[in-house]
C-alpha cells in the first residue's frame, strides 16, 4: 500500500508540472502582451520593453519555466503582472473561498444525491423514483449561470430571503453553493440509484435477505458499500472539477475565489498569477484523485493495487 | 430631482465662517491655521462646494457602493483604470484639482506660477497631515512627482512632457519640464501624480498599492480582493471632515445584480448600471439617477492604410452613412450623447465637428460613386465586380455596448449597401493588435479618454506618426505631418485659449479626412438611494468625491 | 473458429439484434421522448431556412425587447430581431457545435485510447497522463487559447471543446480496450493467426461501438453547456448570427426588464440537452444496462 501511494505521488507530481509545462506553452502562444495589456492604452514602446525586461518575458520558454518550478519549489510564486502582489498572497487569499464553496457544494451534492439516489433505489419505476429520476435529468440539462441568476432572482429579490451576492457570512454562501451543486446532486444520485439497484440484485444480497436480515440492514449494512464504489468516482471527479470549474458560479454571485481569479487572469494575460493558479488546481487534482483512490481500497478490499 | 447638483458659485459667508470657527476651536496650531484660514480663498475648503444649505447633513453611517470590477491597485502609479481611480481620489489628493466644470483648482497647493519656460513653482498648504500622521512638504511632492513619471510607473506616458521636480524650502517645490509644456498644470492634476506619504513608501514599499497612505478625507481600512475595499473617515484631514464613517466598495460583475442590489437596499449606489434600466429608476422616487456629459469617446477607426478605405471618399461615405441618432436612443438608451468631435467638450482642444458625420445617405452616395463605386442589383455597392465589402473588429464589454453598438452598424451599413464583416475579439487579442501588430482590418471599436483634459495627450497618442504600431496606439496608422505640427505647437504654448485653438485645427484636419466613425460621447451615470444626499458627479469617469456625501437615514 | 466463437464475435449491429433492439428502445418511453427532441432539433437545423418567419439578422431597433406577441410569437431580442427565428437558426449552431466537437473528442480521444489499450506499457502509461493532464486543465484557458490563437467563431470553439472532451473518450475507449483484450475469443483468434489490424477492425471496434455511441450522446449534452457557457464568457459565435449560449448571455442583462430575451434560449437549451440525456439514457439501457456503472 505504502508503495502504491508512493507511485502514485510521484507520477501525480509528474501530472502536477505537466500542467504547469502546458500552461506556460499555452500563455507564450497566445496573441496578447500582458504588459500591453496593464499598460494599455497608456504604454509607450520604452516602457513596454522595460517591462517586459523587469517581468523576464524576453527569455525563452523553457529556461522561464525551468526557472519558475525552482522558485515555486521554496514557496515564491512570483508577482501578480496586474497588481505587483506576490502571487502566492493573491491565491492564498482566493483559494479559501473556491475551497469553501466547492466542499460546501460537494457536501450538498453527496447528502442530497446519495440520499435521493437511494431512495428512489428502494422503490424503482415508482412515483418517487420518476420524480427523482425527472429532477436529476432537470438538474444535468441547465445552464448553470442561468439557473444561477434565476435563483438570485426569486431568492435573492422577490423573497428576499438571500443576499445578492458577495460573500462573509453563512448566507451569502447558500445560493451559490447550491447551484453549484445542482449537476452533481443529480449526477450523483442517478449513479447511486443504478450502482445501488445493480447490487441489490446481487447474490450476496439475496443470501442476507434470505438470511432474514431486515431490509434497512440489507441496505446500509451490505449493499450500500459496494453500491458506494462508482459513486466515489464520481465524487472524485466532482470535486475536482468544482475546485477548477467553479467559473461562472463565482462571476454570477460575485463570489470571489478562484474561478473569478483565473479569468481575470487569463484575459489580462497575467502569466505568472495564471501559474501559480494553475499550480494549486493541478496539485487538487491530483490530491483528490490519490483519495479516491484511497477510498476504492477502503471501500472493497478486493481490489488490489500491482 | 437629482437636487443635489451643488452651482459652484453657491459659496456663501457660512463656508469661510465655518472654517475660520473649527480652526480656532481646534487650537492646533491655531494662529497658523488662523493666518491660512485669512488668507485662503474663498472658494471652497475641499474638492467640493458646500452641500445645499436646506438639508442639514447627518454625519455618520456607511456607504455601500457597488460596481463590475475590482481596483488593480491603490498605488496612483499602479493602476490607470476608473475601479482604482473611484477608491484612489478619496484618499489621495493632488496639488491641482479638475472641478466638476473642468477648471482647475488649488488643492494642495494653494498658489503656483511659471518663472521660467520650463519651470512652474508650487506653494503648498501648510499643516497638512498624511493619514500616517507624517507632514506633507516639498519633499513628500518631489518624491510623487518623480515616482509617476519613473519608468516603472504605468502612468508615465501621461507625463511625458515633465522632467523632474525641486525642493526649494519646506514648502514650496518646482517642477521642471522638457521644454515649455503648455499642459502642465493639466497633467499635475491627474489622480496619477496623486501626492503619496514616503514613509508609507518606505515602510511598504512594493505593497503600498494594498497600504496606501495619503492626505484625502478618507483613510484606507482594508481590501478583500475581488470582493470589497473599505475606507473611512480620517479625523485628521485638513480640510471639511467627511459626514460618512466609512464606505464600502463592493464587486457586483453581473449589471442585473448590481440593479438588484440596490432595490433591496444591499447597495446605496451603483456605478455603471444597466443603461436598460435607467429611465425605470429615473421615475421612482426611492431613487436618484446622477448623470453628467463624460469625457470618453467610442468610436470605430479606419486602418488608413487597408484599400478599399485608404480611399478618403470611402471613409467619408461611410460615416455619411451611418446614422447614429437610433443607436444612441435605442442601444445605449438615450444614455449617451452623439459624438461631436474626437474628443468630449470640456477637454482643451474641443469643437463640434459633427457637420462632418452628420447624417446624409444621399451625399453618402454620390461620395461612392465618385470613388468608382455602383450599386449592384444585390443591393450592394461594388467597384470591378468586387463587393464593398469590411472587416471590423470589436471589443465586447470593455466600453458600454461596444458589441452592439458595431452590430447596429454592422446592420445599418447592410441596409446602406456596405458588407461589414464583424468580428468579436477578446480585449486582450484586440488590443495586441491596436499596439503592437497593427490592425489587420479596416475598422476597429475603440474607446478613448483624454485622462489630462488636454487634447495634446489624445493627439499625440492616437494620431501622432511616431505612435504607429508597433510603437504606439495608433491602430489607424494615420500619419499626416500637418497635425503633428500643430499638437506640437500647442503642446508647447502655456495659454489654454491658443492651445485649444491648435488643437482643434488638427482635429478638424482629422474630420475632413475622416480617420474615424466618431459613434457616442458617454454619458457618466450613477444611480443612488435617495438617502444618499450630497453626492454630485464629476465628469471624469475615474473622480468620484465622497467627502460631502452623507446619509439620510 | 467454433460457432459458440462466432457469436461471440460477432457485433451487434446485425439484422435480427436490430429489430428487436429497436422494439425494446420503443417500449421506454422515456428514451423515445429523448429520440423526439433530438429528431426534431435536427429537423429544425436541417430546414432553418423554410422555417424561420422572420430574417434573423433583421434589426428593427424601435421594436426592441417586445414581448411574445402574436406578429413574434417568442417577442424581440435588444436589437428588435425576432427570436423565434434566430432560435430556430441558432439549433443548427447547437447541433454542429454538439456534434462535430465530439466526433472531434472521439477521433481524438478514440485513437489515443485505442493505441494506449493496445500498446500498453509505457506508451498508455505516458499516453494517460497526457490525458490526465488535459482532464484537470481549466477548460477555460484551453478556450481562450484556441479562440485566440485561431481567432473566434464556432469552429475554433468545436476544436476547443472537441480537445476538452478527448480525454474522457481516451479513458473510455482505453477501458474497453482493456476488457476485451483478455477475452478469450479475442486470444483465440490472435492463436489462430488473425492480424492485429483486423481483430481490431472486425472485432474490437463493433464492440466498442454501443458504449462509445451511449457516451458520446451524453456528452453532446455536456458539449451543449459548454458552448453556452463559452459564450456567456465571451467567447464563440460571432454576429449577427445567432448560438443559444450568447444569445443568454447577451439577454442577462435584461433579466430583469425582458425577461423572455435569455430565458426562451436557456429554456431551448435545456431541451436540447434533456433530448440527448434522455436518448443516451436510452441507447445505454438497450445496448448494455452493465454499462450503468461505468459511465
Amino acid at each position: 500500500m505504502g508503495r502504491f501511494i508512493l507511485r502514485r505521488a510521484l507520477t501525480s507530481l509528474l501530472v502536477a508540472l505537466g500542467i504547469v509545462f502546458l500552461v506556460t506553452l499555452i500563455l507564450d502562444l497566445i496573441p496578447g502582451d500582458p504588459v500591453v495589456m496593464i499598460l494599455g492604452q497608456n504604454a509607450t514602446a520604452e516602457q513596454v520593453a522595460a517591462l517586459r525586461r523587469e517581468l523576464g518575458l524576453d527569455r525563452p520558454l523553457l529556461l522561464r519555466y525551468a526557472e519558475y518550478i525552482g522558485r515555486a519549489v521554496t514557496g515564491d510564486l512570483g508577482r501578480s503582472i496586474m497588481t505587483r502582489r506576490p502571487v502566492a498572497a493573491e491565491v492564498a487569499e482566493a483559494w479559501p473561498n473556491t475551497l469553501l464553496l466547492a466542499a460546501t457544494a460537494i457536501g450538498i451534492a453527496v447528502a442530497l444525491g446519495i440520499g435521493l439516489g437511494a431512495v428512489s433505489a428502494l422503490r424503482p419505476n415508482g412515483w418517487v423514483d420518476f420524480g427523482v429520476r425527472l429532477l436529476a435529468l432537470l438538474g444535468l440539462s441547465m445552464p448553470i449561470f442561468w439557473v444561477g441568476l434565476v435563483f438570485i432572482y426569486i431568492f435573492g429579490f422577490y423573497l428576499r430571503l438571500l443576499p445578492i451576492g458577495g460573500s462573509g457570512t453563512p448566507q451569502h454562501l447558500v445560493l451559490p453553493a447550491v447551484t453549484l451543486a445542482l449537476p452533481s446532486v443529480a449526477l450523483i444520485a442517478r449513479m447511486t440509484r443504478s450502482s445501488l439497484l445493480e447490487v441489490l440484485g446481487e447474490d450476496y444480497v439475496r443470501t442476507a435477505r434470505a438470511k432474514g436480515l431486515s431490509e434497512p440492514a440489507v441496505l446500509l449494512g451490505h449493499a450500500l458499500k459496494n453500491a458506494l464504489i462508482p459513486v466515489v468516482t464520481v465524487i472524485g471527479l466532482q470535486f475536482g472539477q468544482l475546485l477548477g470549474g467553479a467559473i461562472l458560479t463565482e462571476t454570477v454571485f460575485a463570489w470571489p475565489g478562484l474561478g473569478r481569479l483565473v479569468v481575470l487572469a487569463i484575459f489580462a494575460r497575467d502569466y505568472p498569477l495564471l501559474q501559480g493558479i494553475v499550480l494549486i488546481f493541478a496539485f487538487s487534482y491530483v490530491v483528490v484523485n490519490l483519495l479516491v483512490d484511497l477510498a476504492y481500497a477502503w471501500l472493497d478490499p478486493r481490489i488490489t493495487y500491482a | 430631482m437629482s437636487g443635489d447638483r451643488v452651482r459652484p458659485d453657491q459659496v456663501s459667508g457660512l463656508s469661510r465662517r465655518e472654517f475660520l470657527g473649527r480652526s480656532l476651536a481646534l487650537g492646533l496650531g491655531g494662529a497658523a491655521l488662523g493666518v491660512l484660514g485669512a488668507c485662503a480663498p474663498a472658494a471652497t475648503t475641499g474638492p467640493q462646494s458646500q452641500p445645499p444649505a436646506q438639508a442639514q447633513p447627518k454625519r455618520g453611517g456607511t456607504l455601500t457602493i457597488v460596481r463590475p470590477i475590482d481596483a488593480v491597485s491603490l498605488d496612483p502609479t499602479n493602476d490607470t483604470t476608473a475601479a482604482g481611480g473611484w477608491v484612489a481620489t478619496n484618499i489621495f489628493e493632488s496639488l491641482l484639482r479638475l472641478d466638476y466644470d473642468m477648471s482647475l483648482k488649488p488643492w494642495l497647493a494653494e498658489r503656483w506660477e511659471q518663472v521660467a519656460p520650463d519651470r512652474w513653482r508650487f506653494y503648498l498648504r501648510q499643516g497638512v497631515k498624511f493619514h500616517d500622521g507624517t507632514d506633507l512638504d516639498a519633499e513628500a511632492v518631489k518624491i510623487s512627482v518623480e515616482r509617476a513619471i519613473s519608468p516603472q510607473s504605468r502612468a508615465a506616458s501621461f507625463f511625458r512632457g515633465i522632467k523632474g521636480a525641486e525642493v526649494r524650502d519646506g514648502y514650496t517645490v518646482d517642477i521642471l519640464t522638457e521644454g515649455p509644456y503648455g499642459p502642465l498644470l493639466r497633467a499635475v492634476s491627474t489622480w496619477f501624480m496623486s501626492i503619496v506619504s514616503p514613509a508609507a513608501l518606505q515602510k511598504y514599499g512594493q505593497d503600498f498599492g494594498r497600504n496606501p497612505v495619503g492626505t484625502g478625507p478618507f483613510k484606507f481600512v482594508e481590501w478583500r480582493t475581488n470582493a470589497s475595499i473599505t475606507i473611512e473617515r480620517w479625523e485628521g484631514y485638513w480640510g471639511d471632515k467627511a459626514y460618512l464613517d466609512r464606505v464600502i466598495y463592493k464587486v457586483v460583475p453581473e449589471e442585473s445584480n448590481r440593479m438588484l442590489a440596490l432595490q433591496t437596499g444591499e447597495a446605496d449606489m451603483v456605478f455603471i448600471p444597466a443603461l436598460a434600466q435607467v429611465g425605470q429608476f429615473k421615475r421612482d422616487n426611492r431613487f436618484v439617477v446622477h448623470e453628467v456629459d463624460g469625457l470618453r469617446v467610442v468610436f470605430f477607426g479606419f486602418n488608413v492604410n487597408r484599400p478599399p478605405v485608404n480611399d478618403v471618399r470611402v471613409r467619408q461615405a461611410i460615416n455619411l452613412a451611418f446614422d447614429r441618432k437610433p443607436v444612441i436612443d435605442n442601444i445605449l438608451e438615450g444614455n449617451a450623447l452623439p459624438a461631436t468631435s474626437y474628443v468630449s467638450p470640456g477637454i482643451v482642444g474641443y469643437k463640434d465637428l459633427s457637420q462632418y458625420w452628420a447624417y446624409d445617405p444621399r451625399r453618402a452616395e454620390e461620395l461612392l460613386r465618385q470613388a468608382g463605386y455602383s450599386k449592384g442589383s444585390d443591393g450592394f455597392w461594388a467597384k470591378d465586380g468586387q463587393r464593398l465589402s469590411l472587416k471590423h473588429y470589436s471589443p465586447r464589454g470593455r466600453y458600454p455596448k461596444d458589441a452592439e453598438i458595431s452590430e447596429a452598424f454592422q446592420a445599418a451599413m447592410r441596409q446602406f449597401g456596405i458588407q461589414v464583416d464583424l468580428q468579436i475579439l477578446e480585449w486582450g487579442t484586440l488590443l495586441n493588435k491596436y499596439t503592437r501588430t497593427g490592425l489587420d482590418a479596416e475598422l476597429g471599436t475603440l474607446g478613448w479618454t483624454d485622462v489630462p483634459a488636454d487634447a495634446h495627450y489624445t493627439l499625440g497618442a492616437l494620431f501622432a506618426c511616431a505612435s504607429i504600431p508597433p510603437n504606439g496606439f495608433n491602430g489607424m496608422e494615420y500619419c499626416n505631418p500637418a497635425v503633428d505640427e500643430l499638437t506640437a505647437r500647442g503642446r508647447a504654448n502655456p495659454d489654454e485659449a491658443q492651445r485649444g485653438q491648435l488643437y482643434a485645427q488638427a482635429f478638424e484636419m482629422m474630420a475632413k479626412d475622416a480617420v474615424l466613425v466618431p459613434v457616442y460621447n458617454t454619458k457618466e451615470t450613477i444611480i443612488t438611494s435617495a438617502a444618499v444626499k450630497g453626492y454630485r458627479i464629476h465628469k471624469s469617469e475615474y473622480l468620484d468625491w465622497l467627502q460631502y456625501t452623507w446619509l439620510d437615514k | 473458429m467454433g460457432s459458440r466463437t462466432e457469436e461471440a464475435l460477432r457485433p451487434v449491429g446485425t439484422a435480427p439484434a436490430l429489430v428487436s433492439g429497436l422494439r425494446r428502445f420503443a417500449r421506454n418511453r422515456a428514451a423515445v421522448v429523448g429520440a423526439v427532441i433530438v429528431g426534431l432539433l435536427v429537423f429544425t437545423a436541417l430546414f432553418a431556412e423554410r422555417l424561420m418567419p422572420y430574417d434573423p439578422t433583421l434589426q428593427r431597433l424601435e421594436l426592441r425587447r417586445q414581448p411574445p406577441t402574436a406578429a413574434h410569437p417568442l417577442g424581440t431580442d435588444e436589437f428588435g430581431r425576432d427570436i423565434l427565428s434566430r432560435v430556430i437558426l441558432g439549433s443548427r449552431v447547437t447541433l454542429l457545435v454538439s456534434l462535430v466537437a465530439v466526433g472531434v473528442g472521439l477521433g481524438l480521444g478514440g485513437t489515443a485510447g485505442l493505441v494506449a489499450g493496445f500498446a500498453g506499457r509505457w506508451v498508455d502509461e505516458l499516453l494517460m497522463r497526457v490525458m490526465d493532464i488535459l482532464l484537470s486543465f481549466p477548460y477555460l484557458l484551453l478556450a481562450i487559447a484556441v479562440v485566440a490563437a485561431l481567432g473566434p467563431g464556432e469552429r475554433n470553439i468545436v476544436l476547443a471543446i472537441g480537445i476538452w472532451s478527448a480525454p474522457a473518450f481516451a479513458r473510455l475507449v482505453r477501458g474497453q480496450v482493456l476488457a476485451i483484450k483478455e477475452r478469450e475469443f479475442i486470444v483465440a483468434a490472435y492463436a489462430v493467426g488473425v492480424p492485429v489490424v483486423r481483430v481490431v477492425l472486425l472485432h474490437v471496434l463493433p464492440n466498442i461501438v454501443p458504449p462509445l455511441l451511449v457516451f458520446a450522446t451524453l456528452y453532446m449534452a455536456n458539449a451543449i453547456l459548454l458552448e453556452a457557457a463559452l459564450s456567456f464568457l465571451g467567447l464563440g459565435v460571432q454576429p449577427p448570427w445567432p448560438s443559444w449560449g450568447l444569445m443568454v448571455a447577451t439577454g442577462r442583462d435584461f433579466l430583469l426588464i425582458a425577461p423572455h430575451v435569455a430565458t426562451i434560449p436557456g429554456l431551448a437549451i435545456m431541451l436540447a440537452v434533456l433530448g440527448f440525456n434522455l436518448l443516451g439514457d436510452g441507447l445505454r439501457d438497450l445496448l448494455d444496462p452493465r454499462l450503468r456503472n461505468r459511465l
